[in-house]
C-alpha cells in the first residue's frame, strides 16, 4: 500500500531534478541508521549468540559455547519456566478478550449522537496514560481488605481479603488492573474504525427492518474485522509483555510474588537475565523463545483471519 | 425504543464506566490530602484536608541523595532529551523515506517496519552488557541514547509527509532552495500535527517507563519518578496518604500534557490503528 503511493511521487519533477539525493537522503537518515545499527542490530545478533553460551556477566571472557543447553534447560524439566508460561497464557486469554469487548462497547456507545462525548472519552483514556507503577500503587490499596473494590468483587463471591497477598487471586488482580489501563487505548482505535463505516449502510438496514442486534452482527462486526484483528494481535503481543504492574506488587521481594503466583515469561527473563547476571545465556534463550511464541501467534491469527475471508 | 429512553440508558452506562475509570485517581488525590487518621473515613471536612503528606514525602528522601525534586529533574531531563531526539531524528528519516529517491530505500523501510514488531526485551541483556562496558550504567546516557529514535514515529512521519503535495517542494526548488533547506523551511512547519503526535506519545511513554530505568539505574540519586514512587510505595506502605501523594506527583504532569495534546494523541493512535 505504501510503495504504490511512493511510485507516483517518484515520477514527479521534485524527485527527478536531483543529483545529490543519495547524499542528502543518507545524511538525513544517518542518525537513525547509526543508532539502529549500534543499539538495535548489534545487540539483536548478540542476543542470539549469547543464548548459545554459558555467559557469566562477572567473567565474560570465560563464556563458552554450549550449543542448545540453555534451551533444553528451559524446556525440559523446568516447572518454574512452564509455570511462568502458564501465567502468561492466562493473562493473555483473559485480558485480551475482556479489553477487546469493553473497548468495542465503549467505542460504540461514544459513536452515538450524544453530547458530552469528549469528556467521557478523556476519562476513559486517562488510565492508559498513567504509569503502570502509579496505577498499581492505587489499586493495591483499593483491593485491600474492606476497601471499595474488594467489597465490590466480594458481591461476586470473591473473598474480602487483600488481593495482592493472596496467591490464588493475585494474578486476577494484575489482569483487572491491566485491562483497566488498556481499554481506553483500544477504544480509540475502534472509534476510528467505526467512523469509517458509512451511515447509509445502517439506514438501509433499518429500512429493511433489521433490529439493533442484526445491524451489529451483519454491519458493525464484519466492517470492523481488520480493526479487530489489529486490536487482538497488538493486544496479545502487549499482554505478553506485561511487567510494570507485576514489578509493582512484588514488594521488595522476588518478581512474581506472592509465592510466584504472578511470574510470567518476562519476569522469568528479567529475574534470570538481569537480576542473576551469571545466567545471561539462559535469559537470552528465554526471550528468544518468547519472540518465537509471539511471532507464531501473530502468524496463526493472520491465517485465521485470511481463512475466514 | 424511543430516543430519550435510549439516551438515558446510554448515559447511565457511560457514567457508570466513567466512575470506574476515574475513581482510582480521585481516590488517590483525595487520600493524599488527608491525615493518616482520616484515611479510612469516606467523608472528611474540607478544613481537615492539607498538604502534609506531600511535605512528608518531599522531605523524607532529601538526605538520601535522591528525593522527589531530584527524581523530578531526572525524569524531566530524560523525557526532554528523548522527545527532542525522537522529533528531530524521525522527521528527518521520515522525510527521506517519503520524498527522496535513493538506493536502499526499500530495505530501510522494511527495517523500520520489522523493528517495530520486535519486543524490546529481546535486546535488553546485550544492551545491558554494552552499557556496563561503556561505564554508562547509572547515567543519563543509558536512559536516553538508545531511545533517541523510535521506528513507530519514523513510520508516522513518513506517512504524514507523503501526503504533502510535491508542488510545494518543486516551487521551493525553483526558488533555488536545496533539499535540506526545503525540508527545514517547507516540510517541517507543515508536519506540526505529526510532531505533536510524536511529542505526546513519546512523552507519556518515556515519563511512565519503568523497565529501562530499573534495568540500567540502581542508585537513588539517578532514579526517575516512577522508580522513586515504586520505592516510596514500599517504604510508606502503611501510610496510604503519603503513597497517594507520590501517585499524584507522578501522574499530574502526564495528565496535563495529555489534556493539552489530547487531539494529537487520539489522531496518532487512531492512524496507527487504521493504517497499520
Amino acid at each position: 500500500m505504501v510503495s504504490v503511493s511512493n511510485k507516483k511521487m517518484i515520477g514527479s519533477k521534485w524527485i527527478k531534478n536531483s543529483d545529490s539525493d543519495i547524499f542528502t537522503a543518507y545524511l538525513l537518515l544517518a542518525p537513525f541508521l547509526i543508532l539502529w545499527l549500534i543499539w538495535f542490530f548489534y545487540p539483536f545478533i548478540q542476543s542470539f549468540l549469547i543464548s548459545f553460551q554459558h555467559f557469566d556477566f562477572s567473567q565474560m571472557d570465560q563464556s563458552k559455547f554450549v550449543g542448545l543447553e540453555n534451551y533444553t534447560k528451559l524446556l525440559v524439566n523446568n516447572p518454574e519456566f512452564y509455570e511462568a508460561i502458564g501465567h502468561t497464557v492466562i493473562i493473555v486469554l483473559v485480558a485480551v478478550p475482556l479489553q477487546t469487548v469493553f473497548a468495542l462497547a465503549l467505542a460504540m456507545a461514544l459513536n452515538q449522537d450524544i453530547s458530552g462525548k469528549g469528556i467521557f472519552r478523556t476519562v476513559y483514556i486517562i488510565p492508559n496514560i498513567t504509569s503502570g507503577i502509579a496505577a498499581a500503587t492505587v489499586f493495591m490499596v483499593l483491593f485491600r481488605k474492606d476497601m471499595i473494590f474488594t467489597k465490590a468483587f466480594a458481591l461476586l463471591g470473591f473473598p474480602n481479603d487483600t488481593w495482592t497477598a493472596k496467591p490464588d487471586i493475585a494474578l486476577l488482580f494484575v489482569i483487572i488492573l491491566y485491562v483497566w489501563q488498556q481499554v481506553g487505548f483500544y477504544m480509540i482505535i475502534y472509534l476510528a474504525g467505526l467512523q469509517t463505516i458509512s451511515r447509509e449502510l445502517y439506514e438501509a438496514a433499518r429500512v429493511d427492518g433489521a433490529n439493533w442486534f442484526q445491524q451489529f452482527k451483519s454491519i458493525t462486526v464484519p466492517s470492523l474485522k481488520p480493526v479487530t484483528f489489529l486490536i487482538v494481535s497488538v493486544g496479545t503481543i502487549q499482554a505478553f509483555q506485561i511487567f510494570d504492574q507485576i514489578a509493582a506488587i512484588s514488594r521488595y521481594g522476588k518478581l512474581g510474588s506472592p509465592a510466584d503466583s504472578t511470574t510470567t515469561l518476562i519476569t522469568y527473563f528479567f529475574t534470570h537475565g538481569i537480576r542473576y547476571p551469571d545466567e545471561m545465556g539462559l535469559g537470552c534463550a528465554s526471550v528468544i523463545i518468547f519472540l518465537f511464541i509471539v511471532l507464531g501467534i501473530t502468524l496463526v491469527q493472520k491465517k485465521l483471519l485470511e481463512e475466514k475471508e | 425504543m424511543s430516543k430519550t429512553v435510549k439516551n438515558s440508558f446510554l448515559y447511565t452506562a457511560l457514567t457508570a464506566f466513567a466512575i470506574v475509570f476515574a475513581l482510582p485517581l480521585f481516590y488517590a488525590l483525595y487520600t493524599s490530602l488527608k491525615d493518616l487518621k482520616d484515611v479510612e473515613k469516606m467523608v472528611v471536612g474540607i478544613d481537615r484536608l492539607n498538604f502534609d503528606s506531600y511535605i512528608r514525602l518531599i522531605t523524607h528522601y532529601q538526605n538520601a541523595g535522591g528525593g522527589i525534586a531530584v527524581w523530578y529533574l531526572n525524569t524531566i531531563i530524560m523525557t526532554g532529551i528523548i522527545v527532542a531526539g525522537c522529533c528531530i531524528i524521525s522527521s528527518m528519516a521520515g522525510f527521506s523515506l517519503a520524498k527522496l529517491n535513493f538506493p536502499g530505500k526499500k530495505i530501510i523501510f522494511i527495517i523500520v517496519l520489522a523493528t517495530m514488531m520486535i519486543p524490546y526485551h529481546m535486546i535488553l541483556i546485550p544492551v545491558y552488557i554494552m552499557m556496563s562496558k561503556l561505564g554508562w550504567l547509572n547515567t543519563f546516557a543509558a536512559l536516553t541514547v538508545p531511545y533517541l529514535y523510535q521506528c513507530l514515529y519514523i513510520f508516522l512521519m513518513k506517512q504524514f509527509i507523503s501526503t504533502i503535495p510535491n508542488e510545494l517542494l518543486e516551487a521551493a526548488r525553483m526558488d533555488g532552495m536545496t533539499k535540506i533547506g526545503a525540508f527545514f523551511r517547507i516540510i517541517l512547519p507543515l508536519t506540526k500535527p505529526a510532531l505533536a503526535t510524536t511529542i505526546i506519545i513519546s512523552f507519556t511513554g518515556t515519563w511512565n517507563s519503568y523497565l529501562i530505568p530499573t534495568t540500567f539505574v540502581n542508585k537513588e540519586k539517578m532514579y526517575t519518578l516512577v522508580q522513586g514512587l515504586n520505592a516510596a510505595k514500599d517504604q510508606f506502605f502503611d501510610r496510604v496518604n503519603v503513597t497517594m501523594a507520590g501517585v499524584i506527583l507522578t501522574t499530574i504532569p502526564v495528565i496535563i500534557v495529555f489534556l493539552i495534546f489530547q487531539k494529537y494523541y487520539i489522531e496518532g493512535v487512531a492512524s496507527t490503528g487504521i493504517k497499520g
